[in-house]
Order: structure tokens, then C-alpha cells, then sequence
């Protein structure tokens, strides 16, 4: 017994950079040989889904990429499932980007969707681009559009695109989505323009800010949430398109378990040197 | 054939192993990588700031063009030579004939220049104070609009959602007796004004409990985002290992292992060498 908790001992104090070794491992393993695991739409992707779907034909939907390359495996995976789903339903979408990087986000998710579907720019969809400021532009969004907006991402003037006929603020949306990887984002479009104008919005949002948001999903200022990776391979179920979302979920399922065992682990080796150092 | 797309791939990969390297230990590859980063960040943001808001928004509402038939006076002929000087410095910026997308000149847009010019004084030690007036003023706006915001949304509509709901089912009430018990034994716990003993002690270490639960949830989030992200690193890694791209991640990892190796080695012949 002595051995065994010698041996324990001297492995809870391993170089952290085996550690490293072994998560990489659990990631790239079910990334090289993949594994189809189940997937099962949480109540709050759910009601995403549902509020979606229950926008009437024509709805004009304001999107909002608010991430980069640094956060696109989490995100972009549900852009493109929440654009399949808001074309294949014929609503109307208006892109917008608070983050410099959540244009070419952008650019390359309608990118997509204009090779699996007929869409007419400026008809089907626009993008109206990037503008530093921050929450001082989702305010700008919520008072005054064309004021902020008098191009769009194609140089086009503002009162030259159809769609924009009659879009004077956030009021006239009918939804608001916003994908979001952190300042400004969801937090800033419930405070500066959802809540003060009674606009029903939805998030799919990193891992990292689900703890941030959820509050509002629980009164309802925000309707459901699509929470990091899980919740894009969830939506991509839920919209039927899987994706790469769904491909990554065994990944992240492997490392967790990795980790979840390592922190088991390294807590049974503290008590076990905490109680020898104490008979010491 | 060299494409851009080949060429993006292997940068990439570098930059992506490089990265990766300060695993093993903070190295020149590592370096390179961060530095690159910083410094491709910041043009790529000013570029993108200065043609989407700075040029349209600014500019184009100091000096737009002007629909024709418009009358000009001698103030207008004034304002527009300073923009045919600019002009004349850089064209792409100051096209001829003025900034489309804007029917009148907005003066009230001085302000934001001045501040933004300003701003930049601080490059000028001798005259770097103005840049207070500048961050007063974004300072100043922030409290402003984020008070509003934060009143509404997170302090009224969030005591509205701590309400306990008694008509509605066991886990209902539950969940809200639990959301009520936490709320004000976790702020009970930032009440310094009053030792923490007897009840008022447990209270507040029931706050905490709450709190390590919150932080707990937040710390398994973020190990689960981080997780993800190493997911959309490997991803592109095994898609540039492939033979369209020339098989990027084999080579560069290569090279880096050996190098890597050959730094490791070098200089620790040199510790050994000066600690002799």
C-alpha cells in the first residue's frame, strides 16, 4: 500500500507538459479517427429553434457576428446552421458586425449559403458591415440606422438596397440574433437595444460567456442560447444540416473526460500528501 | 504552384505550432508568432477602424459630395481647399469631388476630430495633457450609457427575475427559493461593514458556497471553450497536412522539432559554459 501511495504521490507531481501531451492526444485522436457520438438538443437550443421558427415568412432578422478567427470553431458552426435555418424558413436577414474580424465572419458564412442557396443580395440578405464603437453603435442601431449605416460591405448606398426600405431602427426588426465571442455582444444588445425596445433577440455565444448570459435566458430577456461547441453541433442537429460542429463534439467529449479524470486524480494525490505531511 | 491560399496555409501552420511551442518552453518560434500577431493585429485594426469609420463616417460628413445644382460661397470654396490639399496627399482617402454617401456638410463633426486629434498628442510629451480631454470624454460617454443599460437590464429586470414564483410548480419554487437564498447570502458575504460571526458569519459562508458553485460553473465553461479551440487549431492543422497543401504540418514540424532541439542543446551548453 505504501508503494502504491509512493507511486501516486510521485505521479501527482508529474511535469505539466506530459499533462499537455496526453490532452492534445484525446483531442487530435477522435480528430484523425472519428467517432460518431449521440447528440441531444438541450431545452435552451431548443427554444432558440422554436423562436425562429415561429417568425412568419418575410421577418426581417438582424444578425450580428461578433467573433473572429479566434473563436470560429465555436460560433461559426451555428451561423451557418441559424442561416440554413432563416432561408430555408424565407426570412429576411441583415447582417451587422461589431467586431472588425465578425466581417469576414460574415462574408464567408453568406459566402457559403450562396452556394447551396438561390439568394439575391440586397433582396434575400444584406450586409451592412462593421462600425467601431462598440455599445455606442448597437445604441446607433437602436435610434438611428441610417445615420451609422450609409453603406453597405459592398460600397452600395444604404437607400439604394430594397431590403432597406423601411429599416429605420432596431424596432423594425422583427428578431435580433446575436453571435457572440465576448465584448460588445449579447450582453450590449439586451441592455442598449432589446430591452429598452421590446425586440425579441437570441445568442449562441461562446462557452466562456455562457455564465454571463444566462441570467437573461432565465427571465426571458433573451430566448434560449446556444452555449459553445455543444450548442452549434446541437442546433446543426436540430436544423438537420450536421456539420463540423458535430464532427468535433467526440473531441471535445475525450478531452473532457481526460480532464475531468486529471482533476480527480490531482485532488486525490493533495489529500493523500496533505494527510502524510500531517502525520509527519 | 505557390498560391495564396498554399501560402496562408504554411503561415499558418507556423504560426499556429509556434504558438503552440511555449508548451515546451517560451522559444524564438514562439516569439516570432507573438510579435507577428501584435503587430499584424494592430494595422489590420487601424486599417479596418480608419476605412469604416474613420474615411465614410468622418470625412465623408465633413466634406461629402455635394448633390450638383448646390450653392457654394466663399466659406464653401474655403473648406474645400483644405480637402484639395488633403487630396493631394492622399487621394484613395480624399477622392476628387468629395465623399459620396453624405448630402451636407455636418461641421458638429469637428468635435470628434479635434478629440481624435487630440488623442494623438499623446505621441508629443509637451503637449500629451490634451489627451485628457479626449479620454474624459469617452470616459465620461461609457459611464453614462453603461449606467443606463446596467440599471435597466441587470439591476431592475434581474430583481424582477429573483422574484419567487409561488405559482408555479415544486421545482419552480424551488429553484426560486434557491435563486433568493443565494442572491442575498452572496452579497451578505460583501458586506465588510460587520464582522463575519455567529449568523451573520454562516450566512455569508453560505454565500460563498454559492460563489465557488458560480465560479466552478464559469471555470468548467471556459476549460470547455479553450477545449473547442484547440479543436479549431488541430482541425486546420490535419486539413494543411494533406497533399494540396504539401503536406505543411509534417514539414514545419519537422524543421521546428529540430531546431527546437539544436536551441535546447546550444543553449544549454551556454548555461554550462557560464555557470563554469
Amino acid at each position: 500500500m505504501k508503494k502504491f501511495i509512493d507511486i501516486l504521490i510521485k505521479l501527482g507531481s508529474v511535469d505539466r507538459r506530459y499533462i499537455f501531451v496526453l490532452v492534445g492526444l484525446s483531442v487530435l485522436i477522435p480528430l484523425i479517427w472519428p467517432i460518431n457520438i449521440p447528440i441531444r438538443a438541450t431545452q435552451q437550443s431548443q427554444n432558440v429553434f422554436n423562436a425562429i421558427e415561429g417568425l412568419a415568412p418575410n421577418s426581417k432578422v438582424l444578425v450580428s457576428f461578433e467573433y473572429g478567427p479566434s473563436t470560429k470553431p465555436e460560433i461559426h458552426p451555428m451561423s451557418l446552421a441559424l442561416l440554413r435555418q432563416l432561408f430555408e424558413n424565407g426570412l429576411k436577414v441583415y447582417a451587422t458586425a461589431l467586431w472588425p474580424d465578425g466581417l469576414f465572419m460574415s462574408a464567408d458564412a453568406f459566402g457559403t449559403m450562396e452556394s447551396e442557396y438561390d439568394l439575391e443580395y440586397g433582396v434575400d440578405y444584406v450586409n451592412l458591415g462593421f462600425r467601431p464603437g462598440n455599445e455606442a453603435v448597437v445604441k446607433g442601431i437602436a435610434a438611428d440606422i441610417p445615420t451609422l449605416y450609409t453603406t453597405d460591405t459592398r460600397g452600395i448606398q444604404i437607400t439604394a438596397i430594397p431590403m432597406m426600405k423601411g429599416i429605420h431602427d432596431v424596432k423594425d426588426f422583427d428578431f435580433v440574433f446575436s453571435l457572440s465571442a465576448g465584448y460588445p455582444g449579447t450582453k450590449e444588445w439586451v441592455q442598449y437595444a432589446c430591452d429598452p425596445h421590446n425586440v425579441p433577440m437570441s445568442t449562441g455565444c461562446t462557452s466562456i460567456q455562457v455564465t454571463e448570459v444566462i441570467p437573461y435566458v432565465e427571465h426571458g430577456q433573451v430566448k434560449g442560447i446556444l452555449a459553445g461547441m455543444p450548442g452549434a453541433a446541437e442546433y446543426e442537429k436540430l436544423v438537420n444540416h450536421p456539420g463540423l460542429a458535430t464532427g468535433m463534439m467526440a473531441a471535445q467529449s475525450f478531452a473532457h473526460l481526460v480532464i475531468v479524470a486529471f482533476i480527480i486524480f490531482g485532488n486525490i494525490t493533495y489529500f493523500v500528501q496533505r494527510k502524510r505531511d500531517q502525520k509527519k | 504552384m505557390l498560391t495564396a491560399e498554399l501560402l496562408g496555409a504554411w503561415f499558418s501552420v507556423f504560426l499556429t505550432l509556434g504558438i503552440l511551442s511555449y508548451l515546451y518552453d517560451d522559444n524564438p518560434f514562439y516569439k516570432a508568432a507573438e510579435h507577428i500577431f501584435v503587430g499584424v493585429s494592430a494595422g489590420y485594426w487601424a486599417s479596418i477602424y480608419y476605412w469604416t469609420q474613420v474615411q465614410p463616417n468622418l470625412f465623408g460628413r465633413l466634406w461629402p459630395a455635394l448633390p450638383e445644382g448646390t450653392k457654394t460661397g466663399f466659406f464653401h470654396q474655403l473648406w474645400y481647399g483644405i480637402y484639395h490639399f488633403l487630396g493631394y496627399i492622399s487621394s484613395g482617402s480624399f477622392p476628387e469631388g468629395g465623399i459620396q454617401g453624405h448630402a451636407e456638410i455636418r461641421m458638429i463633426y469637428l468635435i470628434p476630430l479635434i478629440l481624435g486629434i487630440f488623442m494623438l498628442m499623446r505621441l508629443i510629451p509637451k503637449i500629451g495633457w490634451l489627451a485628457r480631454w479626449a479620454i474624459a470624454y469617452i470616459v465620461g460617454m461609457a459611464a453614462g450609457l453603461r449606467f443606463y443599460g446596467f440599471l435597466n437590464s441587470d439591476v431592475m429586470e434581474q430583481i424582477k427575475a429573483s422574484n419567487i414564483n409561488f405559482s408555479g410548480n415544486g421545482i419552480v419554487l424551488l429553484n426560486g427559493i434557491i435563486i433568493v437564498i443565494g442572491t442575498l447570502c452572496g452579497l451578505l458575504y460583501f458586506f465588510f461593514s460587520k464582522e463575519h460571526t455567529g449568523v451573520f458569519g454562516k450566512l455569508s459562508k453560505v454565500g460563498i458556497y454559492f460563489l465557488m458553485i458560480s465560479f466552478g460553473a464559469s471555470f468548467g465553461f471556459a476549460v470547455m471553450g479553450r477545449i473547442s479551440l484547440l479543436i479549431g487549431r488541430f482541425n486546420d492543422l490535419i486539413e494543411y497536412s494533406g497533399h494540396e497543401f504539401h503536406n505543411a504540418t509534417f514539414w514545419l514540424l519537422g524543421i521546428m522539432i529540430l531546431l527546437l532541439f539544436i536551441w535546447a542543446f546550444t543553449g544549454k551548453n551556454k548555461q554550462d559554459k557560464a555557470a563554469a
